[in-house]
């Protein structure tokens, strides 16, 4: 019964009926932390936690020789990051992410602005620094991690300023990104990934070469997901001039494997080199999104 | 292929509406955004050739459906295959049999009648049919002979040469309503016939659809024949016209009176030979034409009546006209005439005269006159009121049909005239099917004046042949020799112990042509499939060998539409 009123657990689309990013941002967390009573996020410190498997990018210095001793296997160990996780949330904000399947859903732009809200005051409340930037074909907002008193404020602010991109080219905005995370750390891109996956990944594998956690949230909406509408429609790319005449009920089995297959390459692709991936549709309630981050 | 709906196929043009809503009715789809693009060109690309080979096969499935569906409401009838055929007894048959035993079947070829041959067709079409069949035998009177096989093959081989001649297309015609009339499953007419090109009668059969009617192929050589074809007799002579087959060479005409043989001549089929009889006394006499003997013997032979007889003996008044005047001027001096008083012509009655040729009168007020002596004298006529001005149609004197009447008196009849038989009251002649002249009581009776402000039978060359038969035939109540279709001979028509007139019976001319028509076109007149013995044998009771395709082309539409169904469905 606690559950249901939890806001965190509600509707995307009726949590925003409450208000701002900050208000449904803070509900969201009130809610989502009323049930964990520890940090979600890790970091290298000395409390110890877990081990986890080796990946490529991990530093030597965690590794678990007597695992490799006994078992011949790589594992590194983990520790809870008491203060010092250093977070940037990067918020994709092209022309693609202001479009939803259905008015009575939110758009991939403002779920992912609500998650990355709720996302950094969760991390605040943890005293770790957090940052924000956004970008289309260009970064448009940044905002440096800092853990003082009004940063949230701060970052909800940067997240309004930013307004619904026009550009395409986000792998351009990407590598200009990977410039601005000099210190490593934690990197959460929420982005509806609508763009070229070898460009996109060749910057977030440099991201985790260079030590950054990096945690790629893939935005959907529903519609994207399974193709359906008018028997014939001209569907038009918002992005550039691309448009193509097709009967839905013709390709929604192919277009449906396509998006499997996509989201498929994406997740193994990020697996392989240690780069944590979710694919999150935005008629998910922002707490279990949320929860698919601990 | 035949069809029993043809004009159902107009509805074949349908078939092309999938293609021309495929090619025409593209429509301005709605526009709308969608981020992943890239999803969808990738999935379009994959899926191109599926879908194009779905779309093209979808096209031929629908165009085939309806061309099926189109092709079942025009009922279609398809060869049967022949083990089919015979393998299944056949299914009930309304079946007529037309035997052709008119003259010419009566021919010799290779050595035996015609008949033989057609009747040996015809016998295989009887003994053939079933007990749950309908069957008729139609022979050269035209009469359809219903009854049960055993019965109609006693009938046939009771069955010799007519004499008469048997039109081929309205026996077909008949036969064919025949048919249709019986709710049996198929219908069928055999023609067996020499297939005489003469048979053919005017127009077409008009076979309807669902009616098979084969015909038996005419022998491969059909020999030159000639035969009597008319005899005429005037002015001391006989014409004889002879028929057969065109091109046939001449052959020697004999002419026999009394069993003596008075002139002979050689003529060939198309030509006409004229043979002096010798003088006889009055009296009727009968004479015969005969030619050499051929393949076809029975119109060899052809008898002619004749008549001698003393000229009239004729008073015309002045009353008839000075047209009259002329032509019995001219018929005395060929000794036609003699004056007399046997028959008085002018525009009243001669009480001396044994009968009386009366026109009306020039003045208008006498016919009132006129009228009460024609009552007093005991006919049953009257000149009435003007009548119509229309052609003269007259059977016993054939030269003036059609000659115009500008002014005339009705010529009504007094009680029950017109409708007497009688030999005393008859008309001989009508101007738009009313009485013209008439003969009642030794009165003949005119309705105009033979004048021509009256009628343009004065002027006319028939005239004096017209006043010739007037007294010398019509007012003696005797008929023309008239003739008739049957074996030869004469008949003699007697009033009292007077003899009237003669009839002469002789096989139609037409018999003797034995030409075959050309397969082609019996086709197009009788709509017949003309066969061979053989062939005929196989394709009677084969239900045309055709049977109606509507069944499985539905069905074959119903699988092609459950398989659009399927492509539609299971190949998104």
């Amino acid at each position: 019964m606690a559950d249901t009123t939890r806001i965190d657990l509600l509707d995307p689309a009726d949590v925003a009926r409450l208000g701002g990013i900050e208000i449904v941002a803070a509900g969201v967390v009130e809610g989502f932390l009323a049930g964990i009573h520890r940090s979600p996020f890790r970091g290298f410190s000395v409390e110890f936690t877990e081990h986890r498997a080796y990946q490529p990018g991990d530093e030597l210095r965690y590794l678990d020789w007597r695992i490799l001793a006994r078992a011949d296997r790589l594992f590194v160990k983990q520790f809870e990051e008491e203060t010092n996780l250093r977070a940037m949330i990067l918020v994709d904000a092209s022309r693609s992410m202001a479009w939803r399947g259905a008015p009575a859903r939110l758009t991939k732009r403002a779920y992912a602005d609500r998650l990355a809200a709720a996302l950094a005051l969760i991390l605040l409340r943890q005293r770790d620094a957090t940052g924000l930037i956004t970008f289309d074909e260009a970064v448009r907002e940044v905002v440096p991690p800092r853990v003082r008193a009004g940063q949230w404020a701060r970052l909800v602010r940067g997240l309004e300023r930013t307004p619904d991109g026009g550009g395409t080219a986000a792998e351009a905005a990407l590598g200009q990104l990977t410039s601005l995370l000099v210190r490593r750390g934690l990197v959460v891109l929420v982005s509806d990934l609508l763009f070229d996956r070898e460009l996109a990944l060749t910057a977030l594998r440099y991201l985790r070469h260079r030590g950054h956690h990096v945690i790629v949230l893939h935005l959907m909406d529903p519609a994207e997901a399974e193709l359906s509408a008018a028997p014939e429609v001209r569907l038009r790319d918002p992005e550039s001039a691309v448009s193509v005449v097709v009967r839905p009920r013709e390709l929604a089995r192919a277009y449906r494997d396509t998006v499997r297959r996509e989201i498929a390459a994406w997740r193994i692709t990020c697996r392989r080199h240690g780069i944590a991936y979710h694919h999150i549709l935005t008629d998910l309630p922002f707490g279990m999104a949320l929860r698919l981050l601990t | 292929m035949t069809f029993l709906h043809p004009l159902a196929l107009l509805g074949l043009a349908a078939a092309a509406i999938p293609a021309l809503l495929h090619l025409f009715e593209r429509r301005i789809p709605p526009e709308a955004e969608f981020p992943p693009l890239r999803y969808l060109s990738e999935a379009e690309r994959q899926s191109a050739r599926r879908l194009r080979l779905r779309h093209v096969l979808l096209l031929l499935l629908r165009t085939a459906l309806i061309a099926l569906i189109v092709l079942a409401a025009a009922r279609p009838l398809v060869p049967t295959p022949v083990p089919m055929r015979r393998a299944a007894a056949h299914q009930r048959t309304a079946l007529v049999v037309i035997l052709d035993n008119s003259l010419s079947s009566g021919a010799v070829v290779d050595g035996r009648p015609v008949l033989d041959r057609l009747r040996a067709a015809a016998r295989g079409s009887l003994a053939a049919a079933g007990a749950s069949d309908r069957m008729w035998l139609v022979l050269a009177d035209g009469v359809a002979r219903a009854g049960t096989r055993d019965a109609l093959l006693a009938t046939l081989d009771s069955t010799g040469v007519s004499p008469r001649r048997l039109d081929l297309t309205a026996a077909v015609r008949d036969a064919v309503r025949l048919v249709n009339a019986e709710p049996l499953e198929e219908r069928e007419v055999h023609v067996l016939s020499d297939l005489q090109r003469t048979a053919l009668g005017p127009g077409r059969a008009g076979v309807t659809r669902g009616v098979r009617v084969l015909a038996l192929a005419p022998a491969s050589e059909v020999p030159a024949n000639r035969g009597v074809g008319s005899l005429r007799v005037s002015d001391g002579a006989v014409a004889v016209s002879i028929v057969g087959t065109p091109g046939a060479r001449p052959a020697a005409v004999t002419v026999q009176v009394r069993g003596r043989e008075v002139g002979r001549g050689l003529a060939a089929p198309g030509s006409t030979v004229s043979i002096v009889l010798p003088p006889e006394g009055p009296g009727w006499w009968v004479g015969e034409a005969a030619l050499d003997a051929d393949e076809l013997r029975a119109d060899d032979r052809r008898v002619f009546a004749w008549r001698v007889a003393p000229p009239a003996r004729v008073t015309a008044s002045s009353g008839a006209g000075p047209f009259v005047a002329a032509a019995l001027a001219v018929l005395e001096q060929g000794q036609r005439v003699r004056r007399g008083s046997d028959v008085g012509i002018g525009d009243r009655l001669d009480g001396g005269a044994a009968v009386s040729v009366v026109v009306p009168p020039a003045d208008p007020t006498l016919i009132g006159q006129l009228n009460r002596a024609l009552a007093a004298r005991g006919a049953r006529w009257r000149l009435g009121s003007g009548g119509t001005p229309g052609p003269i149609v007259a059977s016993g004197v054939v030269a003036m049909n059609g000659i115009p009447v500008a002014r005339r008196y009705r010529v009504d009849a007094i009680g029950d005239a017109s409708r007497s038989k009688g030999e005393d009251s008859t008309v001989l002649a009508t101007v738009n099917g009313e009485p013209w002249l008439v003969r009642d009581a030794g009165v003949l009776l005119v309705g105009s004046r033979l004048d021509t402000a009256w009628t343009a039978l004065p002027a006319a060359p028939a005239f004096v042949p017209f006043v010739d038969a007037l007294v010398n035939r019509l007012a003696r109540g005797e008929a023309p020799v008239s003739e008739v279709e049957g074996a030869p001979g004469v008949e003699f028509r007697t009033r009292g112990g007077d003899t009237v007139g003669a009839m002469v019976s002789a096989p139609d001319p037409r018999e003797s042509d034995l030409t075959p028509a050309p397969a082609a076109l019996v086709r197009d007149v009788l709509g017949a499939d003309v066969l061979d013995a053989p062939a005929l044998g196989a394709a009677r009771f084969a239900g045309g060998g055709k049977s109606e395709a509507s069944g499985p082309l539905l069905i074959l539409a119903l699988l092609l539409a459950a398989a659009e169904l399927g492509v539609a469905t299971f190949t998104r």
